[in-house]
């Protein structure tokens, strides 16, 4: 009888295999990523439980520099004759890449990564459902949960190259998910939606992860919105779904793409000050559903971005770096945290004379000079300190990294969703419209 | 390859087989930051049976183990209590299409048009701080089975290139705007040389340079003139997803207006599914991933709101005909209400006369991403506009964004051109990303600006 492989080892096998066929081909450097991954999902849709899914997948990713010049590839057959032919086809594409001394591969590194439930619960997905389609029903009866689930992934991941990396990585985790309206009668809410993951799940019922009893007692509350009515600078209160976005830009400066064109405005400014000296932004990479990995297969030991305000690092993978001679600072794919303020929520919402607690930035991507406006969702108006009723057609307008600098107080609840852990942002100076 | 079979175990069921193809080459000031090929296979069926759904999907699980998974997952949720399945409508669809475009450039080609590029828009224009370029084309091929008798091929393919020069202003902070092509059918159908695209580049920058010193929008309401390029994410956005039946059904607001006024009777919006003007449109859906033969949708007939967009399911929630709308994603997607190639249709105005109409106003050309509401109310990014001052052309504008009810926004039109833009560059994201197109003439209306 033929045994069954290990998963870790299969993957091992198929990233040697996908090396040694890339060095007999003629490559200088290789690298070979194989992954699986198993998933999951109990679904609901319109308040009831809908749909299982379960999904395999697995890929190989092959990067390979020949000449200075490199190209890369990804299959999901991974077939001898497969392989054989993405590493020649992989091998034609490199050459016909122009040259760059920049081009390098990932070389002495080595990690083991091995975290979070191996095995998915089915009757624990069940369970957190029926606890989320409960709590709506009792709690929250105006609330329409368009769709959500309650899921299990494992990701397994090999990578090995020719400069002789080794990062073996074995994560598994939970995950919750909520979107939808709410609606009384004829009118309905914005929708809004909450989600995250955790190792675990069984230590406390569904709602109380990730802001999803927030997310399902305020919705109810934005049924009747009403224009803001007037044209005023004031401040606004961030939800952490809004500080994300906050933060989406932040890291877009301090990447590849603006480091590379040399339009990042944080170029040449590690050191300084950017930021409100209220903000301490560090990684978690060992979060649930993040692997401490780069995307350039580099193991990610932790990184501080912000301390009291000031720029501690770029994050320029190891392409960006060599053309950039900025220091290689690798980071996960997610896994921040922005520390906690000392000013309890309440406060910080009773500090505002004019302005509105913002649950969602509804907004196109900001410039590059960080200039944005965009819609607030799922907010409320505040006035001498009182939050009042809930918004709509209102848009605010001002620039990202000036925004960065007027937060005024940081709130002590933080919202732990997993790949971020995030407070509420008091910001003073915003155009409302 | 095991392809698809038709069985027939439970109320409904469908076998899909769906490979996935993808080219991304992004080149920054010259140097190839990006140049992958990617290729994703994979088996998966659903099942419906006693009122729920299952699922499996799997690259290289043989289809009929896959069905018998899904089939168990199904009944799993059983767990919940025992439902009555409802009867799913849409019908079955048998056929075979794919496009046939030019052969595929190779990566020599595609990193020659690239360099060729680059070097031109470096003679043409040395101040620029920046230059990028994307290349990036994507193909899908589904075969379906049902348990209802359909069986087909589908295809869909599609070249887009994005164009982004990035200047300094007074100050020496970055401006940056973009042009995207897109195409049906590979790079190789999209003319990209330079003789071609020189007069694109040249507008491109004229446009960077006008932005360079482009003045803050007035932030409020605002008579707006939207030109051709931007009406199609107008109407994805604005009206397009309040009208997928399972927003509706989710509690939209349009779920109460059928029948009712929602735009001014200027305004006829439709979703087709594979032809407009006898012509096949960039994402042609003959057969939906349920196997639901594509049908246009109607959604507002001279500015009634008249249809929805359906899966099987939403139909039959919803007692109405399925359009063919549910498609999935990837090889590990679920069929979802989605839109095809969305478009409001040209009106009889002349642009130049729209813009001679406006007092105190805004021309918007560009935009970047968008957001739809529940309640109808959108935003989408403006990364090109100019003032419109006495029925001319003023000042470029900043970056801004653009919003308000979109059926107020569309009740508001009071001109419609007479030309039509079509782009299917974009994704749309609602769980899973999805190719869509969008099209649409250029509409005056009122609209909110973002700015101070």
């Amino acid at each position: 009888m033929q045994q069954q492989q290990h998963p870790e080892q299969a993957l091992r096998n198929i990233a040697e295999l996908a090396l040694a066929l890339m060095r007999a081909q003629g490559f200088d450097a290789a690298r070979a990523d194989a992954s699986r991954s198993l998933s999951t999902e109990l679904n609901l849709a319109h308040n009831e439980p809908s749909l299982l899914r379960s999904t395999q997948s697995h890929k190989l990713v092959l990067t390979g520099i020949v000449d200075a010049r490199l190209a890369s590839t990804e299959l999901s057959d991974l077939s001898d004759g497969s392989l054989r032919e993405a590493v020649a086809a992989l091998h034609a594409n490199a050459i016909a890449a122009p040259q760059d001394e920049a081009n390098a591969i990932t070389a002495g590194q080595r990690a083991r990564i091995d975290q979070g439930p191996a095995e998915a619960d089915e009757a624990l997905l069940a369970d957190k459902v029926a606890e989320l389609l409960d709590f709506r029903a009792r709690e929250s009866p105006l609330m329409m949960l368009e769709e959500g689930y309650a899921s299990h992934t494992e990701v397994q991941l090999q990578t090995l190259s020719s400069g002789d990396s080794d990062l073996a990585c074995r994560i598994g985790w939970y995950g919750l998910s909520t979107f939808g309206t709410a609606r009384e009668g004829k009118r309905t809410s914005s929708f809004n939606h909450a989600e995250g993951n955790a190792h675990d799940l069984r230590s406390q019922p569904a709602q109380t992860f990730f802001g999803i009893d927030r997310l399902l007692r305020e919705t109810p509350r934005q049924i009747d919105a009403a224009p803001i009515g007037a044209k005023f600078v004031g401040d606004v209160v961030l939800a952490p779904n809004a500080v994300a976005s906050l933060l989406g830009w932040l890291h877009g400066q301090i990447g590849d793409l603006q480091l590379i064109a040399g339009t990042s405005l944080y170029q040449g400014k590690v050191g300084e000050k950017i930021a409100s000296p209220l903000l301490n932004l560090r990684s978690r990479f060992d979060a649930p559903g993040v692997a401490a990995l780069s995307a350039d297969g580099f193991a990610t030991p932790p990184v501080e971005l912000l301390r009291e305000g000031r720029l501690m690092c770029l994050t320029p993978s190891l392409f960006a770096s060599r053309k950039t001679a900025l220091p290689h600072v690798p980071v996960a794919g997610s896994g921040w945290e922005l520390a906690a303020g000392v000013t309890p929520l309440d406060e910080l919402l009773a500090g505002v004379k004019q302005g509105a607690l913002v649950g969602r930035l509804s907004m196109g991507h900001p410039a590059t000079n960080g200039d944005f406006s965009g819609v607030i969702k799922n907010s409320f108006r505040i006035e001498g300190g009182e939050v009042g009723g809930a918004l709509r057609e209102v848009m605010i307008s001002g620039n990202v990294a000036q925004m960065l600098r007027e937060v005024v107080a940081v709130s002590r609840e933080r919202i732990d969703t997993g790949g971020t852990c995030l407070p509420w942002l008091r910001v003073r100076g915003l155009h409302f419209s | 390859m095991d392809m698809p079979t038709n069985t027939a175990m439970a109320t409904y069921s469908e076998q899909r087989r769906h490979e996935l193809r993808k080219t991304r080459m992004v080149m920054i000031d010259g140097q190839l930051a990006v140049n992958t090929r990617s290729s994703e296979g994979g088996n998966s069926a659903r099942v419906y049976d006693g009122g729920y759904w299952g699922f499996a999907s799997s690259p290289d699980a043989k289809p009929a183990e896959l069905e018998e998974r899904a089939l168990r997952n199904a009944r799993t949720m059983g767990r919940f209590g025992t439902r009555s399945a409802l009867a799913l409508p849409g019908g079955s669809y048998r056929g075979e299409h794919v496009f046939k475009g030019k052969p595929a450039l190779t990566p020599q080609d595609c990193a020659d048009r690239l360099a060729a590029l680059h070097a031109y828009c470096r003679r043409q224009y040395p101040q620029l701080k920046s230059t990028r370029f994307m290349l990036q084309e994507e193909q899908h091929s589904k075969w379906l089975a049902t348990s209802v008798g359909g069986e087909s091929l589908a295809s869909i393919q599609r070249g887009v290139a994005s164009i982004t020069f990035i200047a300094e202003d007074a100050q020496g902070a970055p401006v940056e705007l973009s042009e995207m092509l897109s195409c049906k059918g590979s790079l190789a159908d999209l003319d990209l040389s330079v003789e071609t695209l020189g007069p694109v580049l040249e507008q491109l920058h004229t446009h960077l340079q006008a932005k360079r010193q482009a003045v803050a929008a007035s932030g409020g309401l605002h008579k707006v003139v939207i030109s051709p390029a931007l009406a199609g994410i107008l109407a994805h956005e604005a009206m397009g997803h309040p009208c997928e039946a399972d927003i509706v059904l989710g509690g939209a607001v349009t779920g109460d207006l059928l029948g009712q006024r929602v735009a001014s009777e200027l305004v006829t919006m439709v979703d087709f599914a594979h032809s407009f003007n006898g012509q096949e449109t960039i994402i042609p859906v003959y057969v939906d991933d349920e196997g639901t033969p594509g049908r246009d949708a109607v959604l507002i007939d001279k500015g009634v709101l008249t249809n929805f967009m359906h899966s099987r399911e939403t139909a039959a929630r919803m007692g109405l005909q399925a359009t063919g709308s549910a498609r999935a994603y990837a090889p590990g997607d679920e069929p979802l209400v989605r839109m095809r190639n969305t478009a409001i249709l040209p009106g009889r105005d002349k642009l130049q006369q729209m813009i001679e109409g406006v007092d105190k106003g805004y021309l918007l050309m560009k935009t970047g991403n968008g957001q739809a509401d529940s309640t109808t109310e959108f935003m989408f990014a403006i990364s090109l506009g100019y003032e419109i001052r006495d029925g001319k052309l003023g000042r470029a504008i900043r970056d801004t964004t653009v919003s308000g009810s979109a059926i107020k926004v569309l009740q508001s039109v009071d001109a419609v051109s007479d030309d039509m833009v079509w782009s299917g560059s974009g994704y749309c994201g609602k769980k899973q990303p999805m190719v869509v197109s969008m099209g649409g003439p250029a509409l005056r209306a009122m609209a909110q600006l973002g700015g101070e």
